[in-house]
């Protein structure tokens, strides 16, 4: 079976700058594979380059084998994308968003389906006909993530997906993750939070200035070690 | 069709778009009412006109004993009706004449009489459908389509609504074409109500509305131009577009109408009834053969009756009218095909400027531009000589004269519409 996401010697140049550099690797279905840096190190630029946003200079990417750049459509069909801070509509309600955006990619769902969603982000019902205007950074996120979910896509692309998530919620989250993983679904998620990959990655891909720098991998019955990735992440950012 | 549901939906909560939308209705919704309560208002008076014109000739030709006087105390309404369209486009309705009253007398004294109307509207305009298609459509137009993409980008979400609908370039051909249709409608409602009010043609008004359609178009297509990227920030390209707007809608046609005035000179209406009165005035102090013998050389047909015998006849006296006419004749002659030609340029360079090249079109649809003035003008000539063919046997004959066969003097018709 072809991986669900495969980057092979990825090159991406933006602004006449490398922000990518040769790099390899792949997430397997049913995987939650996270990618580690700082700021720069080119950890959206590679989630901007599965969806065919940014085109490779070297290299391929492919989303269960198909090349991205001579099907894009294919691969937006196959991914929900969740992007950093993402910014729904202000003016509409957590039920408009979410209708508005599912009617985009083709799909519908009924009242019952999205407040299933928002209770799996655990969106206070309340909150749910309430502009999102007035909304947290947080709120705004779990119905972004509801989004995601209920596009019931086989590839979830997450960029920094706890941003503004307080700590009970991210908890929450890195569940749902690991439900969805374990329901076959694919993840990559780029983060600065070392701790929180540790908890939910299957696999770890620490990036630094482009280049893949270093990967951690877990193992049956033990989580990845976060001191290990800590010390890596570190040892790396400051040298 | 449930796309177009979809951001009907979007679009119908946001404010800033449907206030835009709402100027654009009510403007347009003003001029239309406008224009109808002044072709109303035109025909009104032109009834009322025709009406107290006709009740005066009856009276003068009751107190006349004979031709000369009857042809000289008798006024003769002249008038173009506005046509069905002519609320949509008022054009040179506005500070041109387009009524006269006209007597056996000379006659170009009498149609350039009136040549300053209204200056300070010739200057400012009217606000028109036109006005309002040609250059208040396309500001609304950059105002609710610009940035469509960066406009996105700028609040976060364009990478989100891509990845989601798959195709970008749709997504924003789908919301512009939205936005130009709702705009179009918004603009044309109000045509469609006034055509109807006024019985226009179902062909004139159709041209009408693909012409504004088109031009909306023009401007839909410029704003997916300047935002073909979605990088150039909403603002940079707001000023782009209401730049493009005050160069092709604004500053293009005056420029337009500098250059085709440049470019063909026309002499002044003041200076073509000053030529025509000095030579009627100086009739007065010439010997009455030499008049009648100008008078002859042009018209030899009457040289057989051009003898002047008492002190004052009025063969000698409207023969020096015409001479008149005929002395102010090259500087007419070149005042009309001046204007026709400036019309000519105009329509030309107007097409480098969408907005001009509709006001123009709408015009010409509702026969309010140039040519239907100068065809207006053609019949009040023709008329006027039809006057003298029918006067001058009788005063230079020296019929007798018969009051009731007044009835029988050409009437005024005005050009098609």
């Amino acid at each position: 079976m072809a991986p669900a996401l495969e980057a092979d010697a990825l090159t991406i140049v933006r602004g006449g700058q490398p922000a990518l550099r040769g790099v390899s690797f792949a997430v397997r279905p049913g995987e939650v594979h996270a990618l580690l840096g700082g700021n720069g190190a080119g950890k959206s630029t590679t989630l901007l380059a599965f969806l065919g946003f940014l085109a490779p200079a070297q290299g391929s990417v492919r989303v269960e084998g198909a090349d991205v750049g001579a099907d894009p459509a294919h691969a937006r069909r196959r991914i929900a994308y969740l992007p950093e801070n993402a910014a729904l509509y202000g003016h509409l309600d957590a039920y408009e968003n979410l209708g508005y955006f599912l009617g985009l990619a083709g799909l519908r769902a009924g009242r019952g389906a999205i407040d299933a969603a928002l209770d799996r982000v655990a969106l206070a019902a309340a909150a749910r006909t309430r502009r999102l205007e007035a909304y947290s950074k947080g709120m705004r996120q779990k119905v972004a993530i509801a989004l995601a979910l209920l596009r019931e896509t086989p590839i979830l692309l997450l960029d920094e997906p706890t941003s503004g998530l307080d700590p009970v919620a991210i908890d929450e989250f890195n569940r749902l993750l690991r439900e969805l993983a374990g329901a076959g679904r694919s993840v990559l998620m780029v983060t600065h939070d070392v701790y929180g990959a540790c908890q939910v990655a299957d696999r770890i891909g620490l990036l630094r200035d482009g280049a893949l720098v270093g990967r951690f991998e877990a193992t049956p019955g033990a989580r990845i070690d976060t001191e290990a990735v800590h010390a890596a992440f570190v040892a790396r950012e400051t040298a | 069709m449930s796309a177009l549901l979809r951001e009907l939906r979007l679009l119908a909560r946001d404010r800033a778009a449907l206030a835009l939308l709402a100027v654009a209705l009510l403007a347009a919704a003003v001029a239309v009412a406008s224009g109808l309560a002044e072709v109303r208002q035109q025909r009104a008076q032109l009834a009322a006109l025709a009406d107290a014109d006709r009740r005066e000739r009856e009276a003068v030709a009751a107190q006349q004993a004979d031709w000369g006087s009857a042809a000289y105390y008798t006024f003769h309404l002249t008038g173009a009706p506005p046509s069905a369209f002519a609320f949509a486009a008022l054009g040179l309705r506005e500070h041109g004449p387009w009524q006269h009253r006209v007597r056996m007398l000379a006659l170009e004294g009498q149609i350039h009489e009136p040549d300053a109307g209204q200056p300070e509207v010739a200057v400012l305009g009217r606000f028109d459908y036109a006005f309002v298609a040609a250059t208040l459509a396309p500001l609304l137009a950059i105002l609710l389509l610009h940035g469509l993409a960066a406009g996105e980008r700028a609040a976060g979400r364009h990478d989100l609504l891509v990845a989601t609908a798959r195709s970008g370039t749709r997504l924003w051909l789908l919301r512009a074409g939205l936005r130009i249709a709702l705009l179009a409608v918004a603009l044309l409602l109000p045509l469609a109500v006034g055509s109807m009010l006024e019985g226009t043609a179902g062909a004139v008004a159709l041209v009408a509305a693909a012409l504004v359609t088109a031009h909306l178009l023009f401007w839909a297509l410029l704003c997916r131009w300047l935002d073909r990227d979605g990088a150039t920030p909403p603002s940079t390209q707001l000023m782009q577009g209401v730049g493009a707007w005050l160069l092709l809608a604004v500053v293009a046609p005056a420029a337009i109408a500098a250059v085709a005035e440049r470019r063909h000179p026309l002499p002044e209406g003041a200076a073509i009834l000053m030529a025509q009165r000095e030579a009627v005035n100086a009739a007065w102090d010439l010997p009455k053969a030499a008049t009648m013998q100008a008078f002859v050389a042009r018209h030899p047909e009457w040289a057989a009756h051009a003898e002047v015998q008492r002190p004052f006849e009025w063969k000698w006296y409207f023969a020096f009218q015409q001479v008149g006419d005929e002395a102010a004749a090259p500087l007419s002659q070149a005042h009309r095909e001046g204007r026709a030609a400036r019309a000519r340029t105009a329509a030309t360079l107007a097409w480098l400027a969408p907005p001009a090249a509709l006001e123009r079109q709408l015009e010409a649809l509702a026969g309010t531009d140039a040519t239907a003035a100068l065809a207006y003008e053609t019949a009040v000539r023709d008329f006027h000589a039809s006057l003298r063919q029918w006067y001058y046997p009788r005063l230079f004959r020296d019929l007798p004269y018969a009051g009731d066969e007044l009835a029988q003097r050409p009437t005024f018709t005005p050009p098609p519409g």
